[in-house]
């Protein structure tokens, strides 16, 4: 094999302003873009099965049929059973809310009497004194302003997601087809590192979105069960939050964590050893996550080197807010697969020899030349 | 409902089904096997003279003659000597569906020429989905790989007869 040169600063420089262009471009459709992710999880999870059906002979357009038929009743269900649900809870959700900030603010302030008792000296600190007053107001802000239009913001979305069942019925129906369609349009002398290129998107893609999945559900399953046995309400409704959460690397895990201890302080407001058992419990989890779990479901696909990637934090929640925080790493590493293929084939010599060695004899065909 | 990439879909569906048959490499899958493999075939053509893959690249896939001849040029002195020629049903390439290694030789069209190319990460993922279609097509494959080695070591003269 050839030893191929690893990517250099330009072609770095060109994929991250093409991830800020995307991300730019996706927060404006972001209705869509949170469809769009949706069906290609469903595409990958659901194309197994469709290939199951055709075994068992099936044809592969009945295959779709049923398989995307079940996903639109399963969806239909979800997306009713959710309106219905923000519908009738959402003002007892703000008060939940309210009530649990309290409850973490009230524990925050214990622990900082109890350590002023152990060490006098952050009797002086004005950060200490005035760390409660600040916590207050936002708590506040943050109830008042932020936690009603996520509320609407949630349910305005909902609608769209019937389209995910749609779109999947495409993909699985016609990807495949698409596919060759735009690879048939590729000079000979490209095509095979074309199909390489369309192999390494498919495949990062394939097992970042699956991974994710399986590593979602590990997280709550384990969290859940943790924090069940500790006695803590809502238990995996918690543990799913803090694993959604934790797909944005490092901050993420940072909200989960303090989400998990503010709901234990506010269930157990005078047991300590449960609150902090609940941070030595997702501690627990978070170091099993890196070590065992994500190495065995999302592998090293589209991983980056840390600064790159607490960079890359930074711009995408900079161009795209939230939207950016989440999707920032997905779209870099898709872009990163795409611009090194393509430098890859138009930095290669030989290739372009040959394209250009077609040309000529299309020319010469064609009585141009 | 009707799927608006209608437009892609080839008319001749069964005929082509049928065209994959009297190949010799998938005379053994059925109609269900060939439809199956039919999703991982890549349909390409090449002009007189063209240049399908050149010696040292990358090899990435197999290529099934459809119509049209191919010869095989290479810097390798048994692989000379030999200056295969491949014609309709053939096939050629297939040691980079095994292995990710240079090309030892380029394959240059000698008039117009369709292939079929069979891609190596399709052709792994198929083989891990439905072991069926991979043990009828392994083994016309690892057949053909043996006939050949065995055609290049009777050619070497330094060599014994096998």
């Amino acid at each position: 094999m050839r030893n191929e040169p690893q990517p250099g600063i330009l072609t770095w420089g060109v994929t991250i302003v093409i991830t800020c262009l995307i991300l730019y471009l996706f927060e404006r459709v972001l209705w869509l873009v949170v469809p769009g992710l949706l069906t290609l999880v469903g595409y990958y999870c659901l194309q197994p099965l469709v290939r199951t059906l055709v075994r068992t002979g099936l044809k592969h357009r009945t295959a779709v049929k049923v398989v995307t038929g079940l996903l639109f009743l399963v969806t239909c269900l979800g997306v009713i059973l959710l309106l219905s649900l923000a519908s009738a809870r959402a003002a007892g959700w703000k008060a939940v809310t309210a009530h649990y900030v309290q409850g973490g603010l009230d524990f925050m302030g214990k622990t900082e009497a109890r350590l002023e008792q152990k060490l006098p000296l952050l009797k002086r600190s004005a950060l200490v004194q005035s760390t409660p007053t600040n916590l207050d107001a936002a708590s506040e802000q943050f109830v008042e302003k932020y936690l009603g239009g996520l509320l609407v913001q949630i349910i305005y979305w909902l609608p769209s997601l019937l389209l995910v069942p749609y779109l999947t019925y495409f993909m699985l129906q016609d990807g495949n087809r698409l596919k060759k369609h735009v690879i048939r349009s590729v000079p000979n002398a490209f095509f095979e590192k074309t199909l390489l290129l369309f192999d390494r998107v498919d495949r990062s893609l394939r097992s970042f979105l699956i991974g994710m999945m399986k590593l979602t559900f590990l997280d709550t399953t384990c969290l859940g069960l943790g924090l069940w046995l500790l006695g803590i309400s809502h238990s995996f409704l918690l543990g799913l939050i803090a694993a959604v959460l934790a797909w944005v690397p490092y901050a993420g895990s940072a909200v989960g964590c303090a989400l998990v201890v503010m709901v234990a302080a506010t269930d157990f407001p005078n047991d300590l050893a449960t609150i902090y058992g609940c941070l030595v419990l997702f501690i627990c989890i978070r170091i099993l996550d890196d070590f065992v779990f994500l190495p065995l479901t999302v592998g090293r696909s589209l991983r980056f080197h840390p600064v790159l990637s607490v960079s890359m934090l930074f711009l995408g929640a900079a161009v795209a807010g939230l939207a950016g925080l989440l999707l920032v790493l997905p779209v870099l590493g898709v872009v990163a697969v795409i611009t090194e293929t393509l430098r890859q084939i138009l930095t290669d010599e030989r290739l372009r020899k040959r394209y250009r060695h077609a040309r000529q004899l299309q020319r010469t065909m064609t009585g141009i030349g | 409902m009707k799927s608006p990439f209608n437009f892609l879909r080839i008319s001749a569906d069964d005929q082509r089904i049928k065209n994959l048959k009297r190949l010799s490499l998938f005379k053994r899958l059925t109609a269900r096997e060939l439809r199956e493999l039919d999703e991982l075939l890549h349909e390409r053509s090449y002009q007189k003279d063209e240049v399908i893959f050149d010696e040292g690249d990358t090899g990435l896939g197999l290529f099934i003659i459809l119509s049209g001849r191919v010869k095989i040029i290479s810097s390798h002195a048994a692989l000379q000597q030999l200056a295969p020629e491949f014609g309709v049903g053939d096939y050629f390439g297939e040691l980079a569906l095994f292995e990710e290694s240079h090309r030892t030789a380029r394959a240059v069209a000698l008039e117009p020429t369709q292939v079929l190319a069979l891609f190596r990460t399709e052709f792994v993922s198929l083989l891990e989905r439905d072991r069926g279609i991979g043990v009828k097509l392994l083994f016309d494959l690892s057949r053909t790989v043996v006939r050949r080695s065995r055609k290049l070591l009777m050619n070497q003269p330094h060599l014994p007869t096998v």
